[in-house]
């Protein structure tokens, strides 16, 4: 396995108390294949991901337990130095805003030559050639005329294409991308998306895309981890949670997306709000929300059970909702 | 819902320029920003438009021309016939009543030293023959009743409530004069995924007891099919097609609606190999400089020396007699594609639900 991550906790410290952003997270991704990891705002996907990175601001946040194994290795024994050797070019990110994940005082191709310089010990003069080859790679029009310009004279999707050319430049075994198309128009979306899949094809990498969008998932992930409240409340292959999700959020999320055939019928909406994560509800986090709900929900928190072989589910109820005919 | 009589909201020739200016003390125009750029379309009573577009299309700007936030640099805007972009003081005043806008993003456009009740009645202050002053509290709380939110919470603030509660509170303060045309901005991009529907649930109620015509604009196709009766598909200033929903989804004909249709992920994981998708090369050219002839050729697959000459009307194309592809569409070799593919596979007993 490329990248395990095991019963991960993350608390930050807030105002009102200790928000448990990461509750119990655990998954695993292959060389080459493509987990997403799908939930809205504040579900800790987000987090998971800075503490895979090593990025994640300590304190206010802190790791309060688990492993994170990458080819093998906790990532979270290693002292900051095998951590940071590791990043960049072993393992790599791509922002959703690439405006703010670039620096505005360098060129581009500064900035990407910089990751030769420092990590391959090359020549300013060999890193910029290097730079270029890698704006062309990512089909930037004018690659060697545009490697001086300064990232804010690029477009959003261009943009995007270097943040990609940067976090693919070392060929990392493992690439997250945290809403890589969130801030990009539908037809620069397809672009991005499709120059990231096919290079991924072309390098085996692993890597784990952050999304809340189930359009983009169906389109490009092997497999699925949907979270919720800081835990992972379904894990699936893709095929199998599109047609039979076996988590009543997941099942929530699914039929509230249009379709033709109720056009003019009232969508269904989850009820409610998620919560916060300073008063995570006991139980089953999701029972306030939830048309299932029993008393065993508000009681006990619930394990993720075993679906099959290669699926989970953290729903008492998981073969009801997967039979489908209770809402 | 059901178009009857005459339409509301007539544009015609609507054009939005910003100037580009040079020098301080000796302003001189170099240019302009064409933002919007010659729009016409016609909102039925009752009716639904849904206006998609990438950003910088100009919907947004539209959206502000409509409620009379900018002042149109050429064209009219009609609502019962009057041209309201000629209006001034008091029936400007009498006029805006009657269209509301919902904007964006909820966090900005609530003002946070004011408590919910005081956003919610602010429209009493500014037009206060709506309601006489002894009632305004009540209305309020019903206002804020028929929204779903508590009316005991007339003294919050917006800090204390969540995106998707901001945004009911945005819809109240739009209700609050009784208007007859909403103009929704992107109303539910900036909500998570599990509570846009409660908000397109609840402008959809709405609009049932309120009588409303909505000009409905967003970026997400899915949403926009959902709620509309007619959609208008914007580039670079200009509506490229219109038609109604099915016309435009399932019978497409201009390039633009196709490769943009095209693009958008399906929730669907089967149907990811018989999906054809239309790439386009490139960005959209900036609006001040706006390519000759066609304003799409530049990034269309179909592109002749033609397009590069004659601006392509919006018209029904010649070679449309009838059925569904016969609808107004800007394109000199405007062809039918069907890209999203037929809702069967979710239709059937696999679908989710």
């Amino acid at each position: 396995m490329l990248l395990e991550v095991r019963d991960l906790h993350v608390e930050f410290r807030a105002r009102d108390g200790i928000a448990r952003a990461v509750n119990g997270v655990s998954y695993a991704v292959d060389e080459g294949e493509t987990l997403a990891v799908l939930g809205e705002s504040g579900s800790g996907k987000s987090v998971t991901a800075q503490a895979v990175m090593g990025i994640l601001d300590m304190p206010p946040g802190r790791i309060t337990g688990g492993e994170i194994l990458f080819q093998g290795r906790d990532l979270l024994r290693m002292k900051e130095e095998e951590r940071r050797e590791l990043r960049g070019a072993r393992m790599a990110m791509i922002f959703q805003d690439a405006l703010s994940a670039l620096n505005p005082v360098l060129s581009v191709g500064e900035q990407l030559g910089e990751l030769f310089t420092v990590h391959r010990g090359m020549s300013r003069k060999a890193a910029r050639a290097r730079a270029v080859e890698l704006m062309d790679r990512v089909r930037i029009p004018g690659a060697a005329q545009r490697v001086r310009d300064y990232p804010h004279q690029f477009s959003g999707g261009m943009r995007q294409r270097i943040m990609i050319a940067m976090a693919l430049a070392l060929e990392p075994a493992l690439v997250i991308a945290d809403e890589p198309t969130t801030a990009l128009d539908v037809t620069v979306q397809a672009q991005v998306m499709d120059l990231l899949a096919e290079l991924q094809r072309e390098y085996r990498m692993g890597l784990v895309l952050i999304t809340h969008d189930l359009g983009v998932v169906a389109d490009v992930a092997d497999r699925i981890a949907v979270m919720y409240a800081g835990r992972i409340v379904e894990s699936a292959p893709v095929h199998d949670i599109y047609k039979a999700p076996a988590h009543p959020y997941t099942r929530g999320l699914l039929d509230s997306i249009p379709r033709l055939d109720l056009k003019g019928q009232e969508l269904y909406a989850i009820k409610g709000l998620p919560p916060n994560l300073t008063r995570v509800p006991a139980g089953c986090s999701f029972h306030p929300r939830c048309p299932m709900a029993r008393d065993v929900c508000r009681a006990e928190v619930p394990p993720l059970y075993e679906v099959s072989e290669d699926r989970g589910s953290a729903c008492h109820f998981w073969r009801e909702c997967l039979d489908g005919d209770e809402r | 819902m059901a178009t009857s009589g005459e339409p509301v909201l007539e544009v015609s020739g609507l054009v939005k320029h910003y100037p580009l200016t040079r020098g301080v003390l000796f302003k001189k125009q170099i240019g302009a920003v064409r933002a919007v750029d010659g729009v016409d379309f016609t909102l039925g009573r009752g009716e639904t438009l849904g206006i998609v577009g990438e950003s910088g299309c100009g919907k947004s700007t539209v959206a502000k021309l409509l409620c009379n936030l900018e002042r149109p640099t050429a064209g009219s805007i009609r609502f019962k016939g009057e041209d309201i972009t000629r209006l001034s003081g008091r029936a400007l005043k009498a006029v805006r009543r009657n269209i509301q806008m919902v904007f964006q993003d909820p966090y900005s456009s609530l003002n946070p030293r004011m408590t919910v009740g005081d956003i919610v009645g602010e429209p009493y202050e500014i037009h206060p023959e709506a309601a006489p002053k002894g009632d305004r509290r009540r209305r309020v709380r019903d206002l804020l009743d028929v929204v779903g939110l508590d009316p005991d919470f007339v003294n919050r603030y917006p800090h204390q409530f969540s995106g998707g509660q901001r945004q009911r509170i945005g819809i109240a303060r739009g209700l609050a004069l009784r208007p007859e045309v909403i103009v929704a901005d992107e109303p539910v991009s900036a909500l998570d995924v599990s509570v846009q529907a409660q908000v397109i649930n609840l402008l959809d109620r709405l609009q049932t007891e309120f009588e409303l015509s909505y000009v409905f604009i967003a970026h997400d196709l899915s949403i926009v099919r959902h709620i509309s009766d007619r959609v208008g598909v914007m580039y670079l200033g200009r509506i490229v097609e219109i038609g109604r929903d099915a016309e435009i989804y399932e019978h497409p004909t201009h390039p633009y609606t196709q490769a943009l249709l095209s693009a958008v992920p399906v929730p669907d994981p089967d149907a990811r190999q018989d999906r054809e998708r239309i790439i386009l090369s490139g960005d959209v050219p900036s609006p001040t400089d706006i390519p000759s002839g066609c304003r799409f050729r530049t990034r269309c697959w179909k592109a002749r020396e033609r397009c590069a000459v004659e601006v392509p009307l919006l018209a029904v194309p010649a070679s449309f007699e009838e059925g569904p592809a016969a609808h107004d569409s800007a394109c000199h070799f405007a062809e039918e594609k069907r890209v999203v593919p037929p809702e069967s596979t979710q239709a059937n007993g696999n679908g989710p639900g």
